[in-house]
C-alpha cells in the first residue's frame, strides 16, 4: 500500500516573530492523512488558517510543533525544517499567480525544469507537452504582463505541474477570474489530475464551484478542522 | 604602531575642549540638517506632487548637490560671499545634503494613496491635502534630515577649508586626525572618535526605524497612485523655490568652476574688462592641463570606484536581502552592523586601514590600488545593503516562495528572481557607490594608495595655490561623477533607484 500524499500530526503554528508566549496561534492542532490522487477542498473564513495549512506543508512557515510526512518521508518535525521547500517536490499555485515578472512563458518553464534538473535535450517537449495541456501553445514569447488573466492562471498550472509532482497545491488560485473562466480552468484540472494522478489541497471561497472534482471537503474555522466531509462519487471518479 | 588604549586617553574625552569640539559639532549638524529639511521637504513635495514646470527635469537634477564634493560647494561660494566659520560650513553641508531629505520626502509623497488625497481634497483644497499629508511625510523627512545630520557631523574636508579660508572652525573630526597625527595611535584615535561613532549611531538607527514607519503609513494594500496636484497661481514662486537649493547646490558652484577655468575671475581682478575669446582659449588651455597633469589621477578614481562599486553591490545584495528575509531579530542585527561603516568618521576608517593593512604581510596589497578598493567598498558598502534590503522588502516574497517550491536553491532564486526583479536599485547603488568613492576624501587622504585620485589633487591644488587648472579639473572630475547616473537616467528604461 501507498504511503500517504500528506500526513499531518498534532500540527500547530503560531504568528511569526516575538516570543513564542505572546505569539497568537492561527492554527492548530491539526491532524489530517490526504491519500493519493484525492482533490480535497479547503473551505472556511478568511483568516481560518487554511493558507497557513498550505505554506507549513510546504515548508513556508515554521510550525510551533507536530510533523508533516509527505509520501512517507518526514518533512517538518515542529520548528525543524528536515526538507527544504526546493526539496518537497510539490506543485502550489499561489493566489494572483505570482508568475516571475521578467520571465516569458517559456523561460518560466525552461526555469522550474532547470532547477529540477531535468536534462536539456528533454526540455523543450516537456514545455510543449504542457503548453498544449494548458492550452498556451504559441504564447511561449509572452511576458506575464501580456497575458489575460485565464492565461496567468493557466501558466501558473503549467509551472506547478511540469515536474509531474504528486502533490499540488492550490491557494485559491482561480478567486479573481469570472465565474465561466473559473469553470474552464476547474474542468482542465480535473482533467490534468485524472491524467499525472496527483494528490490536490485546494484552497477556495467557491466551494460549489469547485465540488464537481473534490473528492473531499474539510472546513477549516479559528485554525481547526470542524467538518470532514467525504464525496464518494467523485472519489470513484478521480480514482 | 600600537594600537593601546589607556585610561587616559578615556579621561581625555571629558576634557574642555573635547566637550566644546563635539557641542560645536552637534550644532554644525544640526544646523545643516534643519537647513536640509527646510528646503528638502517641500523641494520633495513640489517635484514628486505638484504640476510645477519642469517638475520631471528639476526631480533628477534635485541629487547632483549630494554627488558633487561638498568641498566644490565651499570653494565656489567662498570668493563670491564674505560669510566664513561655522554658518558657511553649516550652510555648505546644509545645502549638499538637502537631496536626502528631498529623495525620502518625494518617495513617501509618492506612497500615498489617491483616494486619501482626494479625500482631503475634497474637504477642503490644498491646505487640507497638505495638513493630511505632512504628518504621513515627515517620519521620511526627518530620517533624510537625520542621515544629513550623521553627513555633516563626520565632515573633515568642508570645515578644514572654511577654516583655511577664514577664522578657524575646528570640528570634532578634525581631533580625531590630530590624535592620530600626534601619537600615530589607532587606538588612541578609536577612543577619540568614540563619543562621534556613537553620535551618528544614535542618529541613523532612529532614522531607519522613521524611516519604516513613513513607508508603512503611506503605503495601502489597494494602492492607488495619485495624480499631480494644480498649484494655480503659485506654480511659478513654486519653480523659483526649488531652483534655490539646487542653485546654491550645484548651479551656482559649476558655473562659478567654468568660470576660474576660463579665467574670468582672474581677468576681472585685473581690472580689465571680460575678453570672451580669452576666456575661452583659457578655458581650453586648462582643460587640456588638466587632462594632462591630472589623466592618471582621473583614471585611478574611475577604476577605483568602479571597482569598489562591483565588489561592494554584491555583498549589499546578499546582505541586504538577508535583512529582510531572514528572522526579524537577526535582520535587525545585521541591518545595525550594514549600518557601522557609515557611523564610523571617515578619518577613523582611514585610521583603521592604515592600522590592519600596513603590515609586512599585506604590504603588497596596501601598496597598490587594490587597498583603495578595499578602503571605497568598505567605506560605502551600507548604501546597497540598505537600499537593497529596502528594494527586497517591496519585492513580493511569493516570487521567490514560487521559485523555492519549483526547487530552486537560495544561490538560484537569488540571481534569477531576486537580481532581475531589482535591477534598477542594483544599478542606483552601483551609482551611489561609484558617486561617493568618486568624491571620497577624507578616508583617501590617510591611505597612500588612495592618494593618486583626481579629487586629492583637487584637494590639495586648492590649499597650494588654486588656479585655472584645478577648477578645470574639478569640472572633470564632476563631469564623470555625473555621467553614469546621467546615461542610465537618459536612456536605461528602469527607473534609477537610489532611494527605497
Amino acid at each position: 500500500m501507498p504511503p500517504a500524499a500528506i500526513q499531518i500530526q498534532d500540527l500547530t503554528v503560531h504568528a511569526p516573530n516575538g516570543p513564542t508566549k505572546s505569539r497568537p496561534k492561527i492554527l492548530g492542532p491539526i491532524s489530517l492523512n490526504l491519500e493519493p490522487a484525492e482533490h480535497v477542498l479547503l473551505v472556511g473564513p478568511s483568516g481560518s488558517g487554511k493558507s497557513t495549512l498550505l505554506r507549513a506543508i510546504a515548508g513556508l512557515n515554521q510550525p510551533t510543533s507536530g510533523t508533516i510526512t509527505l509520501q512517507g518521508d518526514l518533512a517538518t518535525d515542529g520548528p525543524k525544517q528536515l526538507i527544504k521547500p526546493e526539496r518537497r517536490k510539490l506543485g502550489y499555485l499561489f493566489q494572483d499567480g505570482a508568475l516571475w515578472p521578467h520571465k516569458t512563458v517559456h523561460k518560466t518553464l525552461e526555469f522550474v525544469l532547470s532547477a529540477a534538473k531535468t536534462p536539456k535535450p528533454q526540455r523543450l517537449d516537456k514545455i510543449a507537452e504542457i503548453l498544449e495541456l494548458v492550452e498556451l501553445t504559441g504564447k511561449e514569447e509572452r511576458l506575464p504582463s501580456e497575458l489575460s488573466g485565464g492565461e496567468a492562471q493557466r501558466l501558473n498550472l503549467a509551472r506547478a505541474l511540469i515536474t509531474n509532482p504528486k502533490i499540488v497545491m492550490f491557494d485559491e488560485p482561480l478567486g479573481p477570474l469570472d465565474a465561466p473562466l473559473r469553470a474552464a480552468l476547474l474542468e482542465r484540472i480535473r482533467f490534468l489530475q485524472q491524467k499525472q494522478g496527483w494528490c490536490a489541497l485546494h484552497v477556495t471561497h467557491d466551494p460549489a464551484g469547485a465540488m464537481g472534482i473534490a473528492t473531499r471537503t474539510l472546513h477549516i474555522d479559528s485554525g481547526q478542522i470542524v467538518r470532514d466531509e467525504q464525496h464518494s462519487s467523485n472519489s470513484q471518479a478521480t480514482a | 604602531m600600537s594600537g593601546s588604549i589607556t585610561w587616559a586617553d578615556v579621561v581625555s574625552l571629558f576634557e574642555a575642549r573635547n566637550v566644546a569640539l563635539l557641542g560645536r559639532t552637534i550644532g554644525l549638524g544640526l544646523g545643516a540638517a534643519s537647513l536640509a529639511l527646510v528646503f528638502g521637504l517641500p523641494f520633495g513635495f513640489l517635484v514628486a506632487r505638484t504640476n510645477m514646470p519642469g517638475a520631471g527635469l528639476i526631480r533628477p537634477m534635485g541629487a547632483i548637490p549630494l554627488f558633487l564634493p561638498s568641498l566644490f560647494i565651499a570653494i565656489a561660494w567662498a570668493p563670491l560671499v564674505e560669510l566664513r566659520g561655522g554658518l558657511a560650513a553649516a550652510l555648505v553641508l546644509g545645502f549638499s545634503t538637502f537631496p536626502l531629505v528631498a529623495l525620502f520626502s518625494a518617495r513617501a509623497f509618492e506612497r500615498i494613496d489617491a483616494a486619501k488625497e482626494e479625500a482631503a481634497l475634497l474637504a477642503g483644497g490644498l491646505r487640507s491635502v497638505l495638513r493630511m499629508e505632512l504628518p504621513l511625510v515627515l517620519p521620511s523627512a526627518l530620517a533624510g534630515a537625520s542621515i544629513a545630520f550623521a553627513f555633516a557631523v563626520n565632515d573633515f574636508a568642508t570645515p578644514d577649508y572654511v577654516s583655511s579660508v577664514g577664522p578657524k572652525f575646528n570640528v570634532y573630526a578634525d581631533e580625531i586626525f590630530a590624535s592620530w597625527n600626534v601619537t600615530s595611535n589607532p587606538g588612541r584615535a578609536l577612543i577619540t572618535a568614540l563619543p562621534l561613532i556613537a553620535l551618528t549611531l544614535l542618529t541613523l538607527v532612529p532614522a531607519l526605524a522613521l524611516r519604516r514607519k513613513g513607508n508603512l503609513a503611506t503605503q495601502g494594500s489597494a494602492f492607488r497612485a495619485p495624480g499631480p496636484l494644480d498649484l494655480g497661481a503659485l506654480r511659478i514662486p513654486a519653480l523659483i523655490f526649488a531652483l534655490v537649493p539646487l542653485s546654491v547646490g550645484a548651479l551656482v558652484p559649476i558655473g562659478r568652476l567654468f568660470l576660474e577655468a576660463g579665467g574670468l575671475p582672474a581677468q576681472m581682478d585685473a581690472g580689465g574688462g571680460v575678453d570672451i575669446g580669452a576666456a575661452w582659449a583659457t578655458l581650453q588651455d586648462s582643460f587640456a592641463l588638466a587632462l594632462e597633469r591630472a589623466r592618471e589621477d582621473l583614471a585611478n578614481s574611475i577604476l577605483f570606484s568602479v571597482c569598489a562599486a562591483l565588489v561592494a553591490v554584491p555583498i549589499g545584495l546578499i546582505i541586504g536581502h538577508a535583512i529582510e528575509r531572514t528572522s526579524r531579530r537577526f535582520g535587525r542585527m545585521l541591518e545595525l552592523l550594514g549600518l557601522l561603516p557609515l557611523a564610523l568618521p571617515a578619518i577613523l576608517f582611514g585610521i583603521a586601514a592604515v592600522f590592519f593593512w600596513s603590515t609586512p604581510t599585506t604590504a603588497d596589497i596596501y601598496d597598490s590600488g587594490a587597498m583603495a578598493v578595499l578602503l571605497f567598498a568598505g567605506r560605502y558598502i551600507s548604501f546597497p545593503i540598505l537600499l537593497l534590503a529596502g528594494a527586497t522588502a517591496s519585492l513580493d516574497r511569493r516570487l521567490e516562495e514560487s521559485a523555492a517550491i519549483v526547487g530552486a536553491g537560495p544561490i538560484r532564486r537569488l540571481l534569477s528572481i531576486v537580481t532581475p526583479e531589482l535591477r534598477g536599485s542594483l544599478a542606483g547603488s552601483f551609482v551611489l557607490v561609484f558617486v561617493f568613492c568618486m568624491r571620497e576624501l577624507d578616508s583617501a587622504i590617510l591611505v597612500p594608495a588612495a592618494n593618486h585620485t583626481a579629487i586629492l589633487r583637487v584637494f590639495n591644488g586648492v590649499h597650494f595655490g588654486r588656479d585655472e587648472y584645478v577648477a578645470a579639473l574639478a569640472l572633470l572630475l564632476i563631469f564623470a561623477i555625473l555621467l553614469p547616473g546621467a546615461l542610465w537616467t537618459l536612456f536605461a528604461k528602469k527607473r534609477l533607484e537610489v532611494l527605497r
